[in-house]
């Protein structure tokens, strides 16, 4: 464990020392003080984040993918991974701790929103109700969890970052859009695609509505990848 | 200290390394040499626990390199080909991170910092990132990681490949005195390198060993027919030369200087030494020598003559 907190530590660090972690936070912050902006400082309307991390599915779609794409592709890419899987350390532990890495970087990235609930409570009267705010803040971690686990493990497959990018970023693009799929899809595919769709889950977190199977289904999914990643971290000393 | 038992390695359809066996001994310090595409970088990822064999096993300091492959890699310090290391880091929080990652804490782990930074003379560099410094001090970066945990065993893979001639005696300076208390393998395809630090040579082509000892014993071994050259003022009589000497195999007039006659003389192959019978056939002729010397063959004769092997024997195969 402790191996694997030195490797998050330096993921952590890594992402502040180059121009892409600044980037990507700069992105995210454009993206969505422009929802904030434009769509929840409704003057007359209701004081909520709601629309805010309704669409944190999407908002989190472009950014997220860029902060994992290095996680292990740039490993892969330069050589370090051969002094990286020489060390002491198991593939567990380096799958772990590239997340757990990645996992702060992203918690840093969303910090800077607070600020939007700090405006929120100075101009909203009455005050917002904390309860859905924090639900939803609940709801943005799990989104970017569940978006890193699966970054992670297309980073693992390939060096190419940028195709690990594209993997990550479609692959949740259908699962937001299996919903609309879902209308042509043929009858048996139908409840498959509403099980996996993102997009109703993250509308009811949003809400405030905290659904442990929503929960578990983020959480679960999201260990699942962490764990394809370690697979296949391991099976690139047998090739 | 290392075993090796039959190890072999396949990528698709290349087989990369074909059941190569060895053994290190406790301050034993091996050269590894061998073209590029020999197998070598193959076999020491093997060893070092980077990549399990298909077949065979390797043990280090009594562990299975994949049963207890954790055990194994803690033993061993390893600097990869070309030492990649994360170009953004300052060097003395890489080595932080290497030693934590090797299970060094607190005050051990400032230590063998501070030691590994010391010992490899890296203390200008020591809060420069990475990717600012040059290739040489590169390398000692990745050679003061590999030397964090003060391991028993070290592997250094092309430790001098891409530096100018200043760092690469500065490297090989480092290196010997290294290797005065570890058992070190040492691959690299720059021979006198190898000459030099190494008390034991391993050739490597074609994913196999072609030849295994001490560099004297590998020269003796794989000699080539003994070669002189010999050079008097004036000329023999017509029809008169020092190809009737016994133990001479051949005889080829050489350039020599104006009113000077020269030969190139090969020995026969395990004849003693020529230079005393030739010494004499020109004093009997009243023959004054001006020059009479034996050309030794070196490692880098015996490393060639060995690749030459394995290569006409491809061609011959592929034909």
């Amino acid at each position: 464990m402790s191996a694997a907190l030195s490797i998050a530590s330096r993921e952590f660090l890594a992402m502040f020392r180059l121009p892409a972690g600044w980037i990507v936070t700069a992105l995210y912050l454009l993206i969505s003080g422009l929802v904030f902006g434009l769509v929840v400082l409704d003057p007359g309307g209701p004081a909520s984040l709601r629309a805010f991390f309704g669409v944190s599915g999407w908002l989190l779609l472009p950014v997220v993918p860029a902060v994992s794409m290095r996680l292990m592709s740039e490993e892969l890419r330069s050589g370090t991974i051969e002094p990286l899987l020489t060390a002491p350390v198991s593939d567990w532990a380096v799958a772990l701790g590239k997340y757990l890495g990645g996992a702060l970087f992203l918690s840093a990235m969303l910090a800077p929103t607070l600020v939007y609930v700090g405006v929120l409570f100075a101009v909203a009267d009455p005050a917002p109700d904390p309860g859905p705010i924090v639900a939803g803040y609940v709801t943005l971690l799990l989104t970017g969890l569940l978006y890193l686990a699966a970054g992670l493990f297309f980073s693992s497959l390939t060096s190419s970052q940028t195709l690990a990018y594209l993997g990550t970023m479609f692959l949740f693009l259908a699962l937001l859009a299996a919903p609309a799929g879902a209308a042509w899809a043929p009858g048996p595919v139908r409840p498959a695609l509403f099980a996996v769709a993102l997009g109703p889950r993250i509308a009811d977190l949003a809400k405030g509505v905290i659904d442990l199977s929503h929960a578990v289904f983020f959480l679960s999914l999201s260990a699942l990848f962490v764990v394809l990643s370690a697979l296949a971290i391991e099976s690139r000393r047998w090739r | 200290m290392i075993l090796a038992e039959g190890i072999e390695k396949s990528f698709g359809s290349v087989r990369a390394v074909r059941g190569v066996s060895f053994q290190f001994r406790p301050g034993e310090v091996v050269g590894l040499l061998g073209p590029n595409g020999a197998g070598k970088s193959t076999t020491i990822r093997i060893l070092v626990g980077y990549c399990p064999p298909d077949r065979g096993r390797v043990e280090v300091n009594g562990h299975d390199s994949i049963r207890a492959s954790l055990a194994a890699r803690a033993g061993i310090g390893y600097l990869p080909d070309s030492a990649p290391i994360y170009p953004e880091m300052r060097t003395v929080d890489y080595l932080r991170h290497r030693a934590h990652l090797f299970g060094l804490r607190g005050r051990r782990r400032t230590e063998a910092v501070e030691r590994s930074i010391e010992r490899c003379r890296l203390g200008d560099a020591r809060r420069r990132r990475v990717g600012e410094l040059s290739k040489g001090y590169r390398q000692r970066v990745g050679l003061a990681a590999a030397l964090l945990h003060d391991p028993p065993v070290l592997i250094l893979d092309e430790p001098t490949s891409g530096l100018d001639p200043t760092q690469i005696m500065q490297v090989r300076e480092l290196v010997r005195e290294l290797a005065e208390t570890r058992t070190m393998l040492i691959s690299s395809h720059i021979l006198p390198e190898v000459e030099r630090v190494c008390g034991r040579v391993m050739v490597m082509a074609g994913g196999r060993i072609l030849a295994d000892g001490p560099p004297d014993a590998l020269v003796a071994e794989h000699a080539d027919p003994a070669l002189y050259r010999l050079e008097v003022a004036g000329a023999p009589a017509p029809g008169d030369s020092p190809g009737a000497i016994p133990g001479v195999r051949g005889l080829g007039a050489a350039a020599g200087a104006p009113g000077r006659s020269a030969w190139s003389i090969t020995g026969d192959r395990g004849a003693p030494d020529l230079r005393e019978a030739l010494g004499r056939w020109a004093a009997d002729r009243a023959l004054v020598v001006t020059e009479l010397t034996r050309e030794r063959t070196s490692l880098e004769r015996v490393f060639h003559g060995l690749i030459a092997g394995v290569e006409s024997g491809d061609t011959e195969r592929r034909a």
